[in-house]
């Protein structure tokens, strides 16, 4: 176990350090001077010369290349040209923002997901079934920026019952801890569900899936045999088993969650790492552009991470036949 | 699934008509069909069925605005330019860059896959960990990345949004050759003397073809999808010429008063990229059964 442990660590940092390297020359690919986007404009070019002197940045490419990825893993990723503030400080604002509404959303997708799925195994061919096998489609098809913006106008403009952008209220801090907290969870329920929507239903359909699997499988039948009721064997028997493989599947919808959080942070003005990025798009801030997309790659490959040694640890097959081969 | 059940009743016919015949009796399948090509015939059509101009400012304080009426069947936007009008050029704009983004993505990622695939070894292990670090990049942030770094023309979108998703058919392809590799066909070619390279392009890549037209067409949808949230982003194609997702875009300014001007470019994008996603299933499940196994 620890030794599998330990190779996918490994394996993770070399994905880290690839991730590392392909920005590096996709910054270097770009047209235009890589470096003189690292300065803002206004600075004259002896000054910009100097500052590059004494950063190392005329000395050659790989040499250059070596001391970019030792900064970043360092966690320095430079000055923020719009801002003019270390890009660390920004990421520290916006990552935890980004965190709230990507968890929120993950726990979201994973209930709708795994309940959906179960009854649809448990009622299958039924019309629940077909309908939430149609139903997902749809979801699953429906562009996040576009529900975000008709939710909105349901819910915060029609009906003014949640609220349509930012984290809280307007003066909530001054709000006690119970209200602060009610008020932040109603900013949080449109994005949160605009997030998790998609990737609940293909959850629902995975899990569908995964527990008619395990359905056939002869303990299940053993199960029924010795006359458990039919509930004990489908909640106690089938889904503890059928759920396993979820783990792999929540790694795996971690950078559809991230990716999906760019446009719902826009639309909803949560100020997490979408939004962070997309401003600094506008601002052709690229030191904030290239740092984020180098955390959210990291948190997709800890994600992945995490996911498979808790797939390990749950799974007791793996490490049978880890242990197996080892003797 | 179906697929399986029904190989004894198309035996004596040819693969492709038997795929034809599980093609046509699947309902859904059908309707993505139908969906696929009736946006295409908008896409030609789209000056015939209309009496406006998408891009030609209509006379702005009478006209801006308007609620869908039988004269503008989604309503106007704030220039007073014809919505349903727009939605049908729009089309264009979606169905040809999917296109081309497609083409780029699945003929560089079948390379690709085939090159990792057939050569094995290092190679093989270098270009699958650099997928793997690209697949790691949730995709709207490298493309935004590659757009900040590039920005640039339609063109460049359409390229940006190829190069951006050729990893997952590289894996796709590369599994699929590992598996015919040792198949004799394959074996007996190399004891012709056939070199590496014919022996990818006209043993390999053809045996891998249903699979990869298959993925290809699932990948439309995907690819419309970010289409449009770049364009709502406001990082794709620039006004003002109609694409559907700077459409939603520049409804939001007036949601509450006049919300057709998000709404309708929002369902065509949906029924869009369903139909897509239909036609995909379907595709799959009456050519390559295996896939379901």
């Amino acid at each position: 176990m620890l030794r599998f442990i330990a190779i996918r660590l490994v394996q993770s940092a070399v994905l880290v350090l690839i991730v590392l390297t392909i920005t590096f020359f996709l910054l270097h690919l770009a047209p235009g001077d890589p470096m003189a986007r690292y300065f803002h404009p206004d600075i004259s070019p002896e000054t910009v010369q100097m500052i590059k002197e004494r950063l190392g940045l005329d000395k050659p490419l790989i040499e250059q290349y070596f001391r970019w990825i030792g900064s970043f893993i360092r966690g320095d990723f430079g000055v923020s040209l719009a801002y003019n503030v270390p890009v660390r400080s920004l990421l520290a604002d916006a990552i935890p923002n980004t965190l709230r509404l990507t968890i929120a959303a993950l726990l979201l997708h994973i209930v709708i997901g795994v309940a959906l799925g179960i009854v649809s195994a448990a009622r299958r061919y039924s019309f629940f079934d077909r309908f939430s096998t149609v139903a997902a489609l749809f979801i699953y098809s429906i562009p996040s920026f576009w529900l975000g913006l008709m939710l909105i106008l349901l819910f915060s403009l029609k009906l003014g019952v949640l609220p349509s952008s930012h984290m809280q209220s307007i003066g909530a801090e001054q709000l006690s801890g119970i209200a602060l907290f009610a008020d932040r969870i109603r900013h949080l329920v449109l994005p949160a569900f605009v997030l998790g929507i998609a990737s609940a239903a293909s959850i629902a359909r995975y899990m569908r899936g995964s527990m008619l699997d395990v359905l056939r499988e002869d303990y299940i039948r053993t199960a029924r045999a010795k006359g458990l009721p039919e509930g004990a064997v489908f909640l106690k028997h089938a889904l503890k088993n059928a759920a396993i493989p979820i783990v792999t599947i929540i790694g795996l919808s971690l950078p559809f969650l991230l990716g999906g959080a760019v446009v719902v942070e826009k639309i909803f003005s949560w100020p997490g790492m979408g939004r962070l990025t997309v401003d600094a798009i506008y601002a052709r801030d690229y030191p904030v552009v290239l740092a984020v997309n180098f955390v959210v790659a990291f948190m997709v490959i800890s994600g992945n991470l995490l996911a498979d040694i808790g797939y390990a640890l749950l799974d007791p097959r793996i490490t049978l036949t880890r242990r197996g081969a080892g003797r | 699934m179906r697929g399986i059940g029904q190989n004894g009743e198309s035996k004596g016919r040819g693969l492709w008509s038997a795929g034809w015949a599980r093609f046509r009796d699947n309902r859904l399948a059908m309707t993505g069909a139908v969906i696929v090509l009736l946006l295409y015939f908008v896409a030609i059509l789209a000056p015939i069925l209309t009496p406006y101009d998408p891009i030609e400012h209509g006379d702005i304080p009478r006209m801006r605005y308007m609620q869908p009426n039988p004269q503008h069947l989604f309503g106007t936007d704030k220039f007073g330019r014809d919505v349903f009008t727009r939605v049908l050029y729009g089309s264009r704009i979606s169905l040809t860059i999917s296109f081309l983004a497609v083409l780029i993505s699945v003929v560089f990622g079948s390379v690709v896959g085939a090159v990792a695939g057939y050569s094995g070894g290092f190679i093989d292990a270098v270009i699958m960990r650099i997928v793997d670090a690209l697949m790691a990049i949730p995709r709207l942030f490298l493309l935004l990345t590659c757009v900040a770094l590039f920005s640039g023309s339609i063109w460049l979108i359409v390229v940006l949004l190829g190069v951006t998703g050729w990893m997952a058919t590289a894996r796709l392809v590369r599994g699929q050759i590992l598996s015919l590799r040792g198949q004799d066909f394959v074996r007996a070619a190399e004891a012709l003397g056939a070199g590496r390279k014919r022996i990818v392009l006209k043993h390999l890549i053809p045996n891998t073809l249903t699979v990869i037209v298959v993925a290809a067409t699932l990948r439309i949808g995907g690819i419309i999808l970010a289409e449009a949230a770049l364009s709502f982003l406001g990082l794709g194609v620039p006004p003002p010429t109609p694409s559907w997702g700077q459409m939603v875009f520049e409804g939001r300014e007036a949601l509450l008063g006049a919300w057709w001007v998000s709404t309708f470019p929002g369902i065509i994008i949906a029924v869009t990229v369903i139909g897509y996603n239909l036609l995909g299933d379907g595709l799959r499940d009456a050519f390559d059964p295996r896939q379901y196994v």
